[in-house]
This record gives C-alpha cells, structure tokens and sequence, in this order.
C-alpha cells in the first residue's frame, strides 16, 4: 500500500508540474508582458489613505 | 496614472493592470503566520535539547517568546504602515535603502525555502518511518508535497489560505488533545518530569548549553514573520496584520509550553534532543494508538501547512524584487485570471525540490535559522530608524507599539546571543552564509543597481523622511 | 538633480543575471554540504561498560529506552554523543569581524542610494 502511494505521488506530481507548466505557456503566449507585469507596489494606499493628520 | 480598482475575475483587456487580489481576513493572517510556525512544535524545537538539555530548552522556549514577541509587535507597526506584498523587504527599501532591501528580501527567500524544505524532509522521513518497509525512499512524497503546494498556490491565495487555516486548525487542536489527555495535573501516571529531568542532568554542558540551545529555541516560532507578506492581498491590512500577527504570537507560546511540557514528561533529554518527530513519539509513549496515530497526521499536517504558507511568502519576496527590478523584471508578472506571482512560484519550485533531495533535515533548518536571524537584525536596527525618520504624529500608522525602544534593545541583544549560539557548533556555517550575502550585495550595489529606477522604488505617500 | 533613467536590459542580460543568482544560491547553500562544514560538532565519548547505569539513565529513563526500541548497546552511540563547546577565540574573532564588516557595508551603501532616491522623489515635483 505504501508502496503505490509512493508512486501514486509521483503520479500526481508528474500532472501537475505539466499542467502548470502548460497554463504558463498559455497565459505567456496569450497576454502581453506589458499587462502581465504591470503590478506597482503601493497602488491602494494611494488613493485610500492620503496618511494627513 | 490610472489605478486600477481591483474586483474579483474581471477580465483582462488591453489597457488593464493585473495585480494581487485583496480577498483575505485575519483568519488567514492567523492561518499564514501559525501555519507555517507550527510545524517547529513537531520537529526543530527539540534540537534545543541536544544543545543545551531539557531545562535549556525551557529557558529558551521562554526568553525566545520574548525576542519573537518584540518581532511581532516592532513588524506589526511598521508593516501597518508600509502594506506592500513582500513585507520587510518594502519596509527596509522605505527606511533604510534598497541595497539593505535586497538583502532583506533574500534573508526572506533563503528562509521560507530552506523551511519549506525542512517540512518537505520531515513529511517524507515521518512517512517512511511509519510505514517501515524497506526500499521505500522519502523522494515521492517530497516531490508530492512541493508540486502540489505549488500548484494551489499557482491557482490562488484564498483557497491556498483557507486550506492552511484548516489544517493548521486541525494540528492545534492535536497538541491541546494530547495535552489534556496525559493528566497534565497529576505527576507520575503518564508523565514523569521529575524522574526525567533531574538537577543531574538538567543543564548537562551548564550554562554555555542554555547558550548554544538559543539556535534551535528559534525554531518554536520561526516564520511567524510571515504574515506581512500577505500586506498586499489582506483587505484591510493597518488592521489585520496587527491582529492577526499577535493572536497567531499568543497561540504559539501556548502550544510551545504545552509541547515542551508533554515530551519533556515522556522522553530523557537525550532521545528528545535528537528525534525527528517528538510530538508523534511523545503520542507513541502514552501508549495510546489513537493519540499516535493522531499525532502522526498531526505531523504530516503541520508540514504542509508549513511549507504552504512558505512557497507563499518566498514568491511574493521573489515576486517584489522582480517589480522593483532588483531582478528581472520577468519575475513580477502576476496571472491574470488566478492574480498569483505565478512565475516567481514556478522559478522556486525546482530550487526548493533540488534542495530537498540533496540536503538533510538539521541542514535546511539551519540555513533557515541563520536568513531568520539576520532579519532580525535589520528589524531591530529598521524600528530605531522608522521612528526617528518619520516620529509619531507624522504619518499615520495602523498601529503603534509600547515601550519603544525597549523591544529593539531586547531583539537586538537576543539577535547577538544567537549568533553565538550558532558559532558554537555551526560557525563555519554562518561564515560561508555571510560570505554569500556580501558578495552577492558588492554585485547588486555595484551592477545591477544601475537597471532600478530611482525616486520609483518609494512608492508609500508620506511627507520627505527628516534628515533628508 | 535630473531624473536617473535606467538602461533597458536586453533579454540576454535578464537571463545572464537569473543564472548568476541561481548559481551564487546553489553554490551558498551547497557548497557548505559537499565540504562537509554543515552540521553540528558532536564526537562520541566512548564509555567501556555499556549498561544503563554507567549511561547514567535510571529506572524510569531506561524503560523509556526501551519501550522505544534500545538496548544499553544501541543507545550508547546516542547518549554518549556530545557536544564540546569551546570557544575558539580566533574562528570566534573573525566570525565576528565578518558579521559586522558585513552590516556595516549594507547600512553605508544603502544610505548612498537612499539619498538618491529621497532626492528624485521630492525634489523633483
């Protein structure tokens, strides 16, 4: 028993390393780099908090 | 500028900015910071006692509270103030410079994955342990562990940390049970303190042991730092990082009393000093199969929670220094449908696996130990300079700590033991670790540092620090 | 003061420099391991009679032992392996040196972009 939960882990570690390798491929060739890393630190404080006294 | 208001699974178009989520609560704070510290209850702590004896490991468990307490409180006021995704590293970049950041965010990475690591190991060694079957390698079940954490933290925060909370419940809920079911009130039943622990052999290398068990005292509540990591996905982080952060400090200190408690009653200090799992040892000892086989789930579960909440905080470190073009800017790429830093996920998963396969459980811990402490460092040194950059009153902070500046004297004085805590025994260790964050600092300071963009990196709205 | 406006670096640079940090975290974190430098300093101090008392384990201690698997043989290579803790002055010394020589570097330097970075942000406007 233990032994085929050992290699159901491999298993399962196999799919979902190329599933995720995958959805990376698709997400890269479908958006461009310049909406994919347009993330800027600090963008909510800017307009919920004005940090005045 | 456009700032783009954030609502869950709207779609990407042309001129739209993807970022982090904001969808958790304090819960997940709380779920965040334990899950990952908890799992040092079930391995680590005990390594304490190998240094220095039972008693030692006491004092530690105690005078370490203390350190992390200050930790908890100087990180919960100022990441009120600076909630950005990638915690210490945004404060150090706001207060003390952006070569200091840089460092600050690979204490962070090094640490998170050499734990994730550790709970990778453990979780494979508890496995095969319990099954006993010759042939049987931990390998599988490491890989398992970090692919599929990866995978739920590729497709999602919320998930990832409402599966932490559960998890992270269940293994709590464990150490109180087999605490109250060992007649914590009465002597001599099931445990045996005072025939385990005797003036003999209590402090067995005296005080130099207290000393040295300082390195492994770290392990009770190592991560618990965490939290701030999440600034930047909490809804209302000026209130949840505070509250989570403490809840999650007071929850730890109880668990480590009760543990130290438990094993040191059941195990000499000999034994304790050296096994893998003394929690699921301390189930076997009262010789009850439920409380064994409980505690041996408990085990597995506060590994993963662990090493969850670790691939967690590792990619957003990883993530913020790609924003900051620290690194790669490629790094900082956000999923658009899943909003996770899903390349900075993907890029640490094979250095994590390689590490497990190669290192052992004492190694990782301690490189582990070692980022920690140098990040303690720089917070107790960061506070001093917080406050007398920008004193109270002149911006607003979510939350202001007590006795400052007490606690940093405290965290730094503490920081100073342990580095000799960690001479005596892993001292070359320390050195070639040292080694490595000067050389790779002379490199960013004087090469990569001329890609970052300058006045950008500040990106809180606060009036000019005083000084300047 | 003008506004710095970094270089943009080319796709071959970006590599160049993922590699350069893969190599320095795998050339830290395993180098120690294969030199052999990880890990703690513990000898066995070899005792020749190998029972419980001479182990310096009693009554209670020794059923422990027992009920998790040891003789007085098997358990002698755990008990009696120690730690010795002495001071080295001189690793102690330049342990020391490195540690602060090393915070000294960070705080300075960062102090130099910082002021750089203070300046472009609110001088600028």
């Amino acid at each position: 028993m233990w032994i085929a939960l050992s290699y159901a882990c491999w298993g399962i570690s196999i799919v979902l390393a190329l599933w995720m390798l995958f959805d990376w491929f698709k997400v890269d060739t479908t958006y461009s780099e310049g909406v994919l890393t347009s993330s800027r630190e600090g963008e909510l404080e800017a307009v919920s908090e004005k940090h005045r006294i | 500028m456009t700032v783009a208001v954030e609502t869950a699974g709207t779609a990407v178009n042309g001129g739209d900015r993807v970022s982090l989520l904001r969808v958790l609560g304090p819960a997940h704070v709380w779920a965040l910071g334990v899950g990952i510290v908890l799992v040092g209850e079930f391995t680590g702590w005990n390594f304490s006692a190998d240094k220095g004896g039972t008693l030692a490991a006491l004092i530690v468990c105690w005078v370490v509270g203390l350190l992390y307490t200050s930790v908890a409180m100087i990180d919960s006021e100022v990441t009120s103030t600076v909630a950005a995704a990638g915690g210490q590293y945004a404060q150090a970049k706001h207060i003390v410079g952006p070569l200091m950041a840089f460092n600050v965010a690979l204490f962070l990475v090094f640490a998170y994955t050499m734990l994730e690591v550790s709970d990778a190991i453990l979780l494979g060694d508890t496995i095969v342990a319990k099954a006993g079957i010759d042939g049987l390698t931990h390998n599988s079940f490491i890989a398992a562990t970090i692919v599929v954490l990866a995978w739920l933290n590729y497709r999602g925060v919320l998930m990832t940390l409402n599966v932490n909370f559960v998890i992270t419940a269940i293994a709590y809920v464990s150490i109180v049970i087999l605490f109250f079911s060992v007649s914590p009130w009465t002597q001599g039943a099931v445990l045996k303190l005072n025939e385990l622990v005797t003036p003999g052999n209590a402090l067995p290398y005296g005080w130099i042991g207290v000393i040295a068990a300082f390195q492994f005292g770290i392990w009770y509540y190592l991560g618990i730092e965490g939290t701030t990591q999440a600034a930047e996905e909490v809804r209302s982080p000026a209130r949840s990082l505070p509250y989570g952060t403490m809840a999650g400090m007071i929850t730890l200190l109880i668990a480590a009393a009760m543990t130290w408690y438990v094993c040191a009653s059941l195990m000499p200090w000999e034994y304790l000093g050296i096994t893998p799992y003394p929690l699921w040892d301390a189930g076997k000892l009262t010789g009850s199969p439920l409380l064994e086989n409980l505690l041996f789930v408990a085990t597995l579960l506060a590994a993963i929670a662990s090493a969850n909440g670790c691939i967690n905080d590792a990619a957003r470190a990883w993530f913020s220094l790609g924003r900051d073009r620290y690194l790669p800017s490629w790094f900082s790429a956000v999923h658009p449908k899943y909003r996770t830093p899903y390349r900075s996920i993907l890029f640490l998963l094979p250095i994590a696996l390689a590490f497990a396969f190669i290192a052992d459980l004492n190694q990782a811990i301690t490189f582990s130990i070692l980022s920690g402490v140098l990040q303690y460092t720089f917070m107790s040194i960061n506070i001093m300079m917080f406050r007398k950059k920008w004193p109270l009153g002149s911006i607003r902070r979510g939350y202001t700590h007590p006795f400052h500046p007490l606690p940093a004297i405290v965290l730094f004085c503490l920081c100073v033991v342990t580095y000799f805590a960690i001479f005596l025994g892993f001292g070359s260790q320390l050195i070639a670790m040292i080694a490595f964050y000067f050389l790779i600092s002379v490199w960013f300071h004087f090469y990569r540092y001329k890609f970052v963009r300058r006045g950008d990196q500040f990106s809180m709205p606060w009036p000019k620090p005083q000084g300047y | 003061m003008s506004r710095y406006t970094p270089p943009e670096q080319s796709k071959t640079g970006q590599i160049f420099d993922i590699v350069v940090v893969v190599v320095a975290i795998f050339v830290a974190l395993w180098l120690p391991l294969k030199l052999g430098l990880a890990g703690a300093a513990k000898s066995i101090d070899a005792l020749d009679a190998k029972t419980w008392e001479a182990l310096g384990q009693n009554p209670t201690m020794a059923s422990i032992w027992e009920k998790l698997g040891y003789t007085p043989e098997t358990a002698h290579d755990v008990i009696q392996n120690r730690f010795h803790y002495v001071i080295d002055w001189p690793t102690l010394i330049i342990m020391a040196i490195v540690l602060i020589a090393y915070f000294v570097f960070l705080f300075r330097a960062s102090d130099r972009e910082y002021r750089d970075v203070i300046i472009e942000k609110f001088e600028d406007k």
